[in-house]
């Protein structure tokens, strides 16, 4: 346990002292940010015109002025360039050799890489949460006179979180992280029991437009980030070269995002198309994830292959010590 | 403490390494000796759990190093020859990182630290980043590393290559007085090195053990001659 939380703990701050990281978050936030605006654009332009999923702008076709997968043109280098240094750079400067004579086991180097380049693609997304309150048009209103017992335990909750955070960057990181959570995990049942309990509340929130699709497709997201990011780390174990990695995950995950650019002048009943609309990511997305489907079959899909990917890349590590 | 059988390890039809046998006793600083790429590197790599043997058998402090790998390796602490480290870490944040690798707990590490910095000569460079160290104080690193866990066996792979004479003197200094606490086998080309640092020594020539003992056993096997003619005599039959 603890040599994975060291192993973690380092990969994921080596994200922090490389550009790369930096790049991509820049490029990211800039994608979603165009998109952004024009979700935005079309839920408040006047007439007829307008969409109906804001999120479907985002990650589906992009409505009806870009009418273009923008973000997944984007999405197709994000993942390839998160994982490529991960075991690439350790064989090119030798010190996978440190880390294979560590007493610790194959499983726990490609678990700990995993999960940071994972946290650190759920960090990529965070920001785009500022974008919700918007896109789902959420109302709060104030009942200022509904104090309860349990709003007390829902704000101390909130301010004990809070606390936590504003220690990690004063060198408490582990304890303030552990605070935050505890602090969270009262804050979750204090909303709980005064949503579930009183009569009154406190504060209640309304949103505008259906907030389901947003979930679904962030749901969607993050297991599609499973798919790639093993795909990626798989690569970057085979080869030596970190831009061989980033170029060879980049290829192989054409044929799992690009077919949407042709397939609406495919003829559906084909088996070619069938079979494309099987594994075309954006696709699912468009038709299902920002739309409110969670489709079994695709988060099935994702996280089988993105579990096949890290058994393969352990089975890979090991295969090193020829 | 450190026990070899029978090893052997092929690439492909080569044989790098052939039927080497050896102990070493615990509290021994014994030097591998040897020709360059006479198999030296792959032992020791062997005996870390960085390669697989093609036969024989090999353990640390009775832990097979194949069937009980994990406990094998943590008995061991380790100086590859390339000495690689993570040139964007700062030397405390690297040792903190390799500390709790070894399974210990942020206490013990910090201790632990404190400790080997000491005694690495480390005292100056702790907060600078790895990439802009020099050469010699590199190699200290990599020496720090491998102590970080207080490991019985010490396995160092040319630990003086590439360090300035008065490095050179104090490196071999550490290791003599690290010889007293842990078991030492440190491979080495240089003959003077061994016969400054080691208690015996062990020469390999083409995969094989050409000699082994403690050094006046060597001499004295070889009819008295010094251990150069003795290394010569061995490994360059050339004329």
């Amino acid at each position: 346990m603890r040599p994975t939380l060291s192993l973690i703990r380092r990969e994921f701050t080596a994200y922090f002292l490389s550009p790369i990281a930096y790049v991509v978050l820049t490029v990211f936030l800039l994608g979603t940010g165009v998109l952004y605006w024009q979700a935005v654009e079309l839920l408040t332009e006047r007439g007829p015109r307008g969409v109906e999923y804001p999120m479907s702008v985002i990650l589906g076709d992009g409505g009806e002025k870009i009418n273009f997968p923008v973000f997944w043109l984007v999405f197709l280098f994000v993942p390839p360039l998160l994982t490529m240094r991960l075991f690439a750079e350790e064989r090119a400067t030798g010190t996978m050799e440190m880390l294979m004579t560590s007493p610790v086991k194959d499983w726990q180097i490609v678990f700990a890489k995993f999960v940071a380049c994972f946290a650190f693609y759920l960090l990529m997304w965070l920001p785009t949460i500022l974008y919700l309150p918007i896109l789902m048009d959420l109302k709060a209103t104030f009942d200022l006179t509904a104090w309860t017992p349990f709003a007390y335990v829902l704000v101390g909750g909130l301010a004990v979180a809070v606390l936590g955070v504003l220690m990690m960057p004063f060198g408490w990181v582990g304890r303030g992280f552990l605070i935050a959570l505890v602090g969270a995990a009262i804050a979750a049942v204090g909303a709980y029991l005064h949503c579930a309990k009183d009569s009154q509340h406190v504060v209640t929130l309304s949103a505008g437009i259906d907030p389901w699709p947003v979930l679904t497709s962030y749901i969607g997201v993050i297991a599609a980030g499973v798919m790639f990011l093993g795909l990626g780390l798989f690569v970057s174990s085979l080869v030596r070269g970190q831009m061989i990695a980033a170029l060879i995950s980049i290829t192989l995950s054409v044929p799992l995002i690009l077919p949407v650019l042709w397939m609406p002048g495919l003829d559906p009943s084909w088996w070619v198309s069938k079979g494309l609309s099987y594994i075309t990511v954006p696709y699912h997305f468009e038709k299902d994830f920002t739309r409110g489907v969670l489709d079994t079959r695709h988060l099935v899909f994702y996280l089988s292959a993105g579990l096949l990917f890290l058994f393969l890349t352990v089975r890979s590590v090991e295969s090193q010590r020829r | 403490m450190i026990h070899v059988e029978n090893l052997t390890k092929y690439y492909g039809d080569y044989a790098a390494v052939r039927d080497v046998c050896f102990d070493v006793e615990k509290g021994k600083v014994v030097g591998f000796l040897g020709p360059n790429g006479a198999g030296k590197s792959t032992t020791m790599r062997i005996l870390t759990g960085y390669l697989t043997a093609t036969s024989g058998k090999a353990s640390i402090d009775g832990k097979d190093v194949f069937r009980d790998a994990i406990e094998a390796r943590r008995r061991i602490g380790y100086l590859p020859e390339s000495n690689p480290l993570y040139s964007e870490m700062r030397v405390d944040e690297y040792l903190r990182f390799r500390g709790g690798l070894k399974g210990m707990t942020g206490r013990e590490t910090k201790n632990r630290i404190g400790y080997v910095v000491d005694r690495c000569w480390l005292g100056d460079v702790r907060r600078q980043l790895i990439g802009t160290l020099s050469k010699g104080f590199r190699q200290r690193v990599g020496l720090a590393d491998a102590l970080i866990g207080n490991p019985p066996v010490l396995i160092l792979d040319e630990p003086t290559v590439g360090l300035d004479p008065s490095q050179i003197r104090e490196t071999r200094k550490l290791i003599k007085e690290l010889g007293r606490e842990h078991t030492v086998l440190l491979s080495t080309h240089i003959l003077p090195e061994v016969e400054m640092t080691c208690d015996s020594m062990i020469i390999i020539h083409q995969g094989k053990v050409a000699a082994q003992g403690t050094l006046d056993e060597v001499r004295k096997q070889h009819q008295g001659k010094t251990l150069e003619d003795v290394f010569v005599q061995i490994t360059g039959a050339v004329d």
